[in-house]
């Protein structure tokens, strides 16, 4: 465990490297001025850029700009907005756990609803209820995301007025941002109405969480049902029919287990595509979180705020993805140790 | 056992012939190859199908349902949009602009992610375990944050945007390029070849793409599906296509003022990127079916 956690935070310690120095180029590919891109002072006048050239230390070499660049980061000092003039660490702050909030919601409902339907597809392998669920599937993580986030809001907030269409809460309950995750503030919060504003927050997140999570669902339905069929083909399954076990006894007992093994592996390169779905779906459902943020700063020509989202949204999917690996390396003594047993 | 084959020779498939023989087998597949081509040719000729110029407006006939409504006109079959502009024209040439271009754009990143992911396979040491750590990072961050990004260096609009896809793709191919050609470097009929002398490029060229050609093509649909839902997300959100071109995403993120006066305007565009997604996966599905059935045989 000890050689497996050690390769991971060499992985990691590279690939953070590797993004700053991306977030730091990014500022000279940028148009405009390199160190306007990178600190965001645009309405200063020249003597206060050539403060801000000194302290980016712009005359020295390139180097030793990247080296004041990384103290700027680890100071906290992200640059501040170019449209807001408020600082990016504090934006970033302030709209990254509403999208941690909708991306994990989306994983659990995937994770739910797409690996006990793969599994059920396994079991039926090559029967009508496999193919029905594997075309489902495949319509599933066809459908563009846009027209299904807007469908679902005509469907279910308009024509049936089920569930709200738009924001992380209604206007009406004053929630103070602690955290910044809107369950765990309502819950810390000593309002009177503590308990509607959370069925009012779980009432809002349904519909994005649920449009989020159809495409992964239906890439967990594969995963599930390629690693059920494999584990269902092991010698292990053979012995234990063998002994004359039930069916049901074999699937609950020693195959699902098997099969969940694998699938966990899987979620941390999912977690990135759950992402990118999740940007479009803030932007639809006017969710206030760092996707909708970022692509507002786009339209806005925003080149500090791009660069500074750019690296919290990657560095939040390594960590997941770095999560999600050593989950699977607990679970699976295989996977961090060679010596036991053999495939 | 008697032989049936009168014939001395004995012919063997290529690879690429075998891969078809077990392609067609599944009559799905069939009718999404079908779709598939029936795609390609819209988009080819679309500008001689199209009833209507895309750009073109009739004031008289603005918002017309589509023609199976009461209010419906026959001249236009799929309705018009808020300017008077025929649906059916705009779809037949938003075929071009999204399954056309995500086309080309595949086309191009496999060509370029193919000789970068051949000559990395070559190299070994610390330049290729540099490239393999950089690739991860790369494929870490979600493609559409990638394409944004690109997209505020170069600027919004389509060509820019293709650009950003296209370099968006290039990692996935130069990924499984060099791990498919790792993988047949290691077997024995490339020893055999080069104990015969054959030089790495030799053997690049004439043993291993003809092995390896189907797995990229398989990757080549996925990455196709990909490119077609990027374009269209970057057209609706505004930062593609601008919005008098009738790309499919444009014309949805268009029509979403009207949505509830005039709700095809959303269904049919949003209906069409999901008709050539499908199409596309059927056939890497298709595709991927084939290649394990002729493992197995």
């Amino acid at each position: 465990m000890l050689i497996f956690t050690l390769r991971r935070l060499n992985l990691f310690l590279f690939t953070m490297l590797l993004l700053s120095i991306l977030s730091f180029s990014l500022s000279f590919l940028f148009p405009g001025e390199q160190i306007i891109n990178i600190s965001g002072q645009i309405n200063t006048n020249p003597e206060g850029i050539e403060l801000v050239a000194l302290e980016y230390g712009k005359h020295e070499s390139i180097l030793s700009q990247y080296w004041n660049y990384l103290n700027h980061l680890f100071n906290g000092d992200w640059g501040i907005s170019m449209t807001s003039q408020l600082p990016i660490s504090n934006e970033i702050l302030s709209h990254l756990p509403a999208t941690m909030e909708l991306t994990i919601t989306a994983l659990f409902i995937a994770m739910v609803v797409g690996i006990p339907i793969g599994f059920i597809a396994a079991i039926n392998h090559r029967k009508k209820t496999d193919d029905l669920i594997l075309s489902l599937a495949m319509i599933g993580y066809s459908i563009p995301i846009f027209w299904l986030g807007l469908l679902t809001i005509l469907i279910f907030s308009i024509q049936l007025g089920w569930l709200p269409s738009a924001g992380q809460i209604s206007l009406l309950y004053e929630i103070k941002q602690v955290t910044g995750i809107q369950f765990i503030d309502i819950l810390l919060s000593d309002s009177p109405y503590k308990w509607q504003a959370f069925q009012d927050a779980s009432s809002h997140i349904i519909l994005p969480a649920c449009v989020v999570a159809l495409a992964p669902a239906t890439i967990f339905v594969r995963l599930a049902r390629t690693s059920m069929l494999n584990v269902l083909e092991t010698h292990y399954i053979k012995a234990a029919m063998a002994k004359g076990l039930t069916f049901q006894q074999i699937i609950y007992r020693h195959a699902i287990r098997n099969a969940m093994v694998n699938v966990i592996r899987d979620v941390g390169l999912q977690f990135a595509n759950l992402v990118t779905l999740a940007m479009v779906t803030e932007v639809i459902f006017s969710w206030p979180g760092i996707g909708r943020w970022l692509i507002e700063s786009i339209y806005q020509r925003d080149y500090t705020a791009i660069q500074g989202g750019l690296l919290a949204l990657s560095s939040f999917i390594f960590l997941v993805h770095i999560f999600t690996d050593f989950i699977y390396a607990t679970l699976n003594p295989l996977a961090r140790e060679t010596h036991r047993g053999s495939r | 056992m008697a032989r049936d084959n009168i014939y001395q020779e004995e012919e063997f498939p290529s690879p690429l012939m075998q891969l078809w023989f077990h392609f067609r087998q599944s009559p799905v597949v069939k009718i999404g190859f079908g779709c598939f081509l029936f795609l390609c040719f819209l988009a080819i000729f679309s500008s001689l199908i199209s009833p209507y110029s895309p750009v073109e407006n009739h004031l008289d006939s603005l918002l017309l349902p589509p023609a199976w409504d009461d209010e419906g006109n026959v001249s236009y079959l799929l309705g018009t949009d808020n300017l008077g502009r025929d649906m059916l024209s705009r779809l037949i040439h938003g075929t071009t602009l999204t399954f056309g271009l995500s086309f080309i754009v595949v086309l191009i990143s496999l060509v370029i992610g193919v000789v970068i992911g051949s000559l990395s396979a070559l190299t070994k040491g610390v330049k290729s375990s540099f490239l393999n750590h950089f690739l991860d990072v790369i494929l870490s961050i979600p493609s559409l944050l990638l394409a944004i990004v690109i997209v505020a260096i170069l600027g919004p609009g389509l060509s820019n945007t293709l650009w950003a896809i296209v370099m968006v793709l290039i990692p996935q191919f130069i990924h499984i390029t060099r791990n498919a050609v790792e993988e047949e470097f290691n077997k024995d009929y490339v020893l055999a070849s080069r104990l015969d002398g054959a030089n790495s490029l030799r053997i690049l060229h004439y043993s291993i793409f003809p092995n390896i050609i189907e797995k990229l093509i398989s990757q080549a649909t996925l990455a196709q599906s990909a490119a077609i839902l990027d374009i269209a997300t970057l057209g609706f959100l505004g930062l593609g296509a601008p919005i008098p071109m009738p790309e499919w995403g444009a014309m949805l993120a268009n029509g979403i003022d009207l949505f509830y006066i005039a709700p095809w305007t959303v269904y049919l565009p949003g209906l069409a990127i999901l008709f050539s997604v499908v199409a596309t996966n059927l056939v890497g599905e298709g595709m991927r079916h084939a290649l394990k059935a002729r493992k197995e045989s």
